[in-house]
This record gives C-alpha cells, structure tokens and sequence, in this order.
C-alpha cells in the first residue's frame, strides 16, 4: 500500500479514537449526574414522617390555627426559612407568643405536615 | 529542581521535534546525497527525541504528583501517579500527549519507501502533524488552562503561541545542521537546496514573529494583567527576562535575514562564507532560544502574576489619582503626551521614507523622549512594596468595626473622631494630620495606607509592631468605609440613574437559629433594603413594610432589619406586629457600627442594589418615612437597570 494512504488511514482513525474517547467520557459524566440523582431520590422514603428542629415564633394566627416559625435547617425537609406551619392543637398555639425560641416536632405525610409538640429553649 | 529540569528538556525535545519536523516539510524531498544525509539526521534526532520526551514526561508527571499530593513522598508512589493521571486535566493531556509521542515513534521507527513525492509529502506531514498536537496540547493543561472566563480562548490563543514558537525556534537547529553541511566542502551538492530552505523558513519565521507577538501579548493580558504583576512577582520578571532574551534574539534573527542575499550567488566563494556565517548566526540563535525555553519551563511551575501578591520594587509609580490633587498640571501631561505621539510618528516614518531615514530617527528620538520627559513627572506618586498588595481581610463589617475599635485607641488623639485631622492632640503637632475623610484617600491605594499605618508617615508614627498585619487592614477597609460614608452623603433618598459607585459593605447576620448569611449572598439575586430601626418611633414604619413585603418580595426585595440597640431579644421586643422579613439577632454590632458611618440617624433605610452597591440612603426619626410606592419605583428602576460589574471583593 502506499504511505499516503497508510497515513491517511492512520490520522481517520486517530480522529476516531479521540472523538469516540471525548464522547465517551462525556456519557459517562451524564451517567454518573443521572445515578447520583435516581440515588437521591430512591433515598426518600414515603409515608408518614416525623422531623424535629429549632426555632424562633414570629406570630401566632390563632385565626388560622397557623404559628410562624422562623427555623433551621430541618434535615431531609427543608433548609432553613421563616413560614407557617399548621398546628395539631389550639394548646400548642396558645403556649408560645413571638419572640420565644422554640423546640418542636412536625408529623405527617410531606408536604401535608402539623406541629404536634413544642417546647420553649432557654432564650 | 529535577522535575524542573525534566520539563525544559521535555520542552525542549517537543519543540525541537516539531521544528525539525516543520524544516524537513519547508525545504522539500531532494535527490542530492547532502540533503537526503540532512534528512536522515533530522529522523534519528527525532528518535532520540520522542525517547527523551517520554523519559522527561515520566519524570515531569512524577514530580507534579509530589506537589499535588503535597508530599515529597508521591515521587515514586505509583498508585499516587495513576490517580494523577487519570483523575486530573493535566493528567489525562499528560497521557494524551503520551499516547501521540508513542505514535509518532512507531511511525518514525517504520521502514518506509519515500521514493515518491506524494509518499514523502504524507510521511513528513503526518509527522509533523502529530509533533504540532502534541506540542500544542501542552496548552490545556497550563496557566491558560484556569483562565476564567474564556478558557478556551485563551488555551486556542496559548496552543498557536506554542505551535507557532515551536516551528520557529524548533527549526533554527535544523536550519544551522542544514546550513553547516552544506557549507562544507563536500556539501555543494545540496547548497542550492539550503538556499532555498532558509528564504523559506526566513519568510515563515516572520509571520511567526508577528503571531508570537500577538498572542503573546494577549497571554500577557490574561496571566499577568498589569504593570504591578510584571514588576512585582517572580512569574512577571520572569516574563521580562524572557522577553529581554526575545529582543536579542529578534535582532539576531534580523541580522540572519540581511545574510540572506549574499547566499545566492552563483559563484561557489561567495555563497560558502556567507553561509557559514549564516549557520553561526541560527546556531546562536538557537541557543537562545534554549534559554527562552528554560524561562518558560520555570514560568510553567510558577504561579501566574495575576494570582500572586506584586511586592512593588520601586519607590515611585505613575499614577492618574496623582492629578487629582493638581488639575493645572493636566494641561501639561496633555502636552507631553503629544509631543511623544509626535516623537513616535516621526520613527515610524523614518522606517518607512528610505532618504530621510537617519534625521527622522534622531529627531523622533529626541521628541519622543522630550515628550516623555513632560508627561510623566506629574504622574509620579510615592510608592512602597506593598502599594499593590492586596488586602488579606474582605470589606467586611466584621472587619470595619475592628478597625472602628482600634482607630479610637490609637488614632483619635491626632485625627480626630471622625477623621477630620482635629484630634485633642492635632495642635501640638507641627504639621497637620491628615485629613482622612477627603476624598484624596480613595486616591492612595489600600496598600499605601497599610504601609503608612506600618512603617509611619512624616510625624506620623509606625504602628507595625502594636498592631497586627491583619489589625491594619481592619483600619484600612475602616478608612475605607469612612471616605464611603462621607461620599455617600450625596446619595438621595431616591435612586439617581448616573451616581457614584459606593460598595455595600459585605456583613453577616442571622435571625434566631438559622445559619449565618451575608449580604454577598444576595448578590445577582436580590436587591437588598437594609433598614436601621428604633422602636417604638419606627414601629408604624415596619408594619408598613411588612403588609408590602409580597409585594417587594415580588419585585426581587428582600428587606433586613436591625435594631439599634442590638439587643438580640429584637423579635420579642416587636411582640405581635406580624413583620416576617429577617430581624437580626445575631451580627447587629457590626453593621450598627459599619452602617452608622453612612447615616447616623435613629431611623435610616439603605437600598443594596443586586450588584451589591449602595444607591440610596433615607433617614429620619421614623415616621415620616418616604412613601412605599417610591420604594416600588425605585425596585422598578433597578430591576430594569442593566447590571454594572460587581464590586471587587477587597480594597484596592
């Protein structure tokens, strides 16, 4: 055979080589984002949960039967952020007024959660 | 320094691979023995240097390993070496690079018949081309290889950098073989051949030239990015010695070209001396171009100047600002900088105008420095090592309010409490002290100040051994805030369109149990309403603000609020009003004692746009507040803005 055709033979495969090499390399990057993602949903379990967290009472609305909390991070739920939650009983609103830091239990199917108990912490 | 050694080399060899590779292409197959003898020289070197390559490699990955593992050890730990090489950038181009080499030694080692043209062409060319990718690549895994942003631009600006060095230095070594072989006495078989050869490769090595300087130029820009850069730290000077070796380099190469017409002619006497001393001149030139390569070898393991902290070697610089303090000097830069154009026009025309060549040059020379001697002693200002440092500490309120602390302990007495230079003990002095509230501070760099405050100032004492490097910088970004918050007394309640670029001093809070945040985080997100309250006169205020919260939420607002007293019981104190944006209880301190630099006011609103600059200020007693519907105007005036480049994240 011929050298010119040898080489051009030679550069069509090495052209080959490293464009089948980059897009294997970039599927394998996509497989592993996609394996990380199932992972961390399949990581969720279902059905009635419980978190606890801490606290500080913004407002009570008795109206509402809602207590404003702003919170930390309750793992596995939700980061950090002031919002309302529900509450399982009017006793568990009337305990607190704004300002106390608080301790309390959330219970139920996510998203559909109340507090059912909660403790103020030394200020 | 062995692992350094082995770079040059692998550089070197690469190089020279591809320039002999390049020079076999450009001088064209030949059927004189002279030249088929050159030709085969040329692949038994590039043998010799695919196998020095490789070795240098090995040596190179081994000694990068050492310092990416951070222990001396990872040398010679194989497994330490695999992860490198297969888990890093540079690691996987290392093996890329690698695999090419093996290649191209295969390739060379083969036995091939080249009688024909197109054969010849193809076997060279292929050469060639895998000696120029796996030079070129040396590109991603450098300095370019971080730039950030355009990454690729600058690894496409570094690759044609490298290629097209290594065609022109890597061939004036196989341009000198060709020249002394055939100046011999048995080598006027190929002397025709040579010729040809070099007005090819002098006509290339030109366009190279100008590539090189092209793109060198933009690697500049984007490595070293400044004056201080190139002065200041090791990779700059290196790049300076570089660029001195380049110059000589140039003016050899310019005296090789003038060589160039007395090779062709025809008698035998003429051409052969000529040609020797041709061959002198590349083989000059291609030492230095070995050294240029040492320098780049050593830069490769350095970091670049942009991320190094410049120590200004010498005691003035040339600085704008300066004219800031002398507007009637303006005139006269303005001057000189024409006459320097001037100077400067007249030495480009004498380039080009044959006949007046030699009064244009002299009198370019002596205008353009007369116009350099104008222009540039009003721009000269003092200047100290750390002048272009850096700070280490953020503009920060943590850090403002440490230096708010120790400026009342150690500089009050002589520059008063606010700065003014009318401190108790300012009197007694026989010089003023400096009134650091004026706006010339900003003139003076962050490292200027840090030096005064260290190593003292005319009357004004040192401080570097009672307070720490860091305890200066916290007095720095303090003096900083102070000149900001005097400017910002311009600052309206209202958002002006064209205004001053006053930076929002970055601080953290937090509300009750969440996790610290800083203003920086709202950056590019949200604009921020910093509100500064005092009950119960405030109350109504926060209400008001609190019932439109969705509303200016909507609009990308988030409001934080801060008690003036700093008690951390704030949203008990507010009992029932219902106001859900951040109250802090934990940071007030700080930014009570950042922010009352801008506004001293018992109630003061401070609007952050999402750049993170300060564009309005509105203080009172905290009823009669500006109206919320201006505040909706003003958020649709930002929103619709276009965004202004983000502030630098320290002092300058």
């Amino acid at each position: 055979m011929r050298v010119w055709k040898v080489v051009l033979l030679m550069n069509l495969a090495l052209a080959l080589g490293l464009g089948v090499g980059w897009l294997w390399w970039g599927r394998q990057a996509r497989r592993l984002a996609e394996d990380l993602e199932a992972a961390r949903v399949a990581a969720v379990p279902v059905g009635e949960r419980e978190f606890k967290s801490t606290g500080i009472v913004r407002a009570g609305m008795t109206d509402l039967g809602l207590l404003v909390i702003t919170h930390g991070d309750i793992p596995g739920y939700m980061p950090p952020m002031t919002m309302g939650f529900r509450t399982a009983s009017p006793a568990i609103l009337a305990s607190v007024k704004p300002g106390d830091a608080v301790r309390f239990t959330l219970r139920g199917t996510p998203p559909n959660l109340a507090i059912t108990a909660i403790e103020k912490t030394a200020p | 320094m062995t692992a350094l050694f082995a770079r040059w080399v692998h550089l070197a060899s690469s190089v020279l691979l591809v320039g002999g590779a390049t020079m076999l292409l450009l001088a064209g197959p030949s059927d004189r023995p002279t030249a088929r003898r050159w030709e085969a020289w040329i692949v038994r070197a590039g043998r010799l240097l695919i196998a020095l390559a490789l070795l240098t490699a090995v040596i190179a990955v081994a000694g990068q390993t050492a310092v990416l593992e951070g222990r001396a050890g990872a040398w010679l730990d194989g497994a330490a070496m695999i992860r490198m090489l297969l888990h890093t950038q540079a690691g996987a181009v290392w093996l890329v690079r690698a695999g090419l080499l093996l290649v191209l030694g295969a390739f060379l080692a083969g036995r091939m018949n080249l009688a024909d043209r197109t054969d010849w062409r193809a076997a060279r060319g292929e050469g060639a081309l895998l000696g120029l990718s796996a030079l070129g690549l040396i590109a991603a895994a450098g300095h370019a290889a971080a730039v950030e942003p355009d990454t690729a631009a600058a690894i496409a600006i570094d690759v044609i950098h490298l290629v097209a060095a290594g065609v022109w230095v890597g061939g004036l070594p196989a341009l000198a073989l060709l020249l002394g072989l055939a100046s011999r006495e048995d080598g006027a078989d190929a002397r025709p051949y040579a010729v040809l050869a070099t007005r090819r490769f002098s006509t290339l090595a030109l366009a190279l030239v100008v590539v090189l300087a092209v793109s060198g130029v933009w690697n500049t820009w984007a490595q070293v990015g400044s004056v201080p850069g190139l002065l200041g730290t090791l990779h700059g000077r290196l790049l300076l010695a570089k660029l001195a070796i380049f110059a000589v380099l140039l003016a050899l190469a310019a005296g090789s070209r003038r060589l160039i017409p007395a090779l062709s002619g025809e008698a035998v006497a003429i051409g052969r001396p000529a040609m020797r001393r041709l061959g002198r001149l590349v083989t000059a030139e291609a030492v230095l171009a070995a050294l240029v390569l040492g320098l780049v070898a050593v830069m490769s393991v350095t970091p670049p100047a942009r991320h190094t902290v410049p120590v200004w070697p010498l005691s003035i610089r040339l600085s704008f600002g300066a004219l800031e303090a002398t507007p009637e000097l303006r005139s006269t830069v303005l001057v000189g900088s024409q006459v320097a154009i001037l100077g400067m026009v007249a030495l480009l025309a004498s380039m080009t105008l044959r006949r007046l060549r030699l009064p244009l040059l002299a009198g370019g020379v002596v205008v353009l420095v007369a116009g350099i001697g104008i222009a540039l002693p009003p721009l000269v200002t003092d200047a100290y090592p750390t002048t272009y440092r850096r700070s280490d500490v953020p503009y920060q309120a943590a850090s403002i309010a440490g230096g708010k602390a120790l400026f009342a302990e150690h500089c009050v007495a002589c520059h008063g409490s606010r700065g003014g230079g009318d401190g108790p003990a300012a009197s007694a002095l026989n010089t003023r002290p400096a009134d650091l509230r004026a706006h010339h501070v900003a003139l003076h760099t962050a490292g200027d100040l840090f030096w005064w405050i260290g190593h003292g100032l005319r009357t004004m004492p040192a401080f570097g051994d009672r307070l720490s490097p860091d305890e200066r910088w916290d007095l720095v970004n303090f003096l900083r805030a102070l000149s900001a918050g005097d400017a910002a007394s311009l600052l309206g309640p209202a958002v002006a369109p064209e205004q001053l670029w006053i930076v929002a001093p970055d601080f953290t809070f937090a509300v009750g149990p969440t996790p610290a945040r800083s203003l920086k985080e709202y950056r590019g997100r949200k604009s921020v309403l910093l509100v500064l309250y005092t009950l119960p006169a405030s109350g109504a205020r926060l209400s008001e603000l609190a019932e439109r919260y969705a509303l200016l939420s909507t609009l990308g607002l988030e409001i934080i609020a801060v008690s003036t007293d700093a008690e951390p019981d704030a949203l008990r104190r507010l009992g029932d009003a219902r106001i859900f944006y951040p109250i802090v209880t934990d940071g007030a301190r700080d930014i009570l004692d950042t922010y009352r630099l801008f506004s001293p006011a018992p109630h003061a609103e401070f609007l952050i746009d999402r750049q993170g600059y300060l564009r309005a200020i509105a203080a009172g007693g905290g009823t009669a507040m500006r109206d919320t519907d201006l505040l909706v105007a003003d958020l649709q005036r930002l929103n619709a803005e276009k965004a202004a480049p983000p502030p630098a994240e320290h002092v300058h």
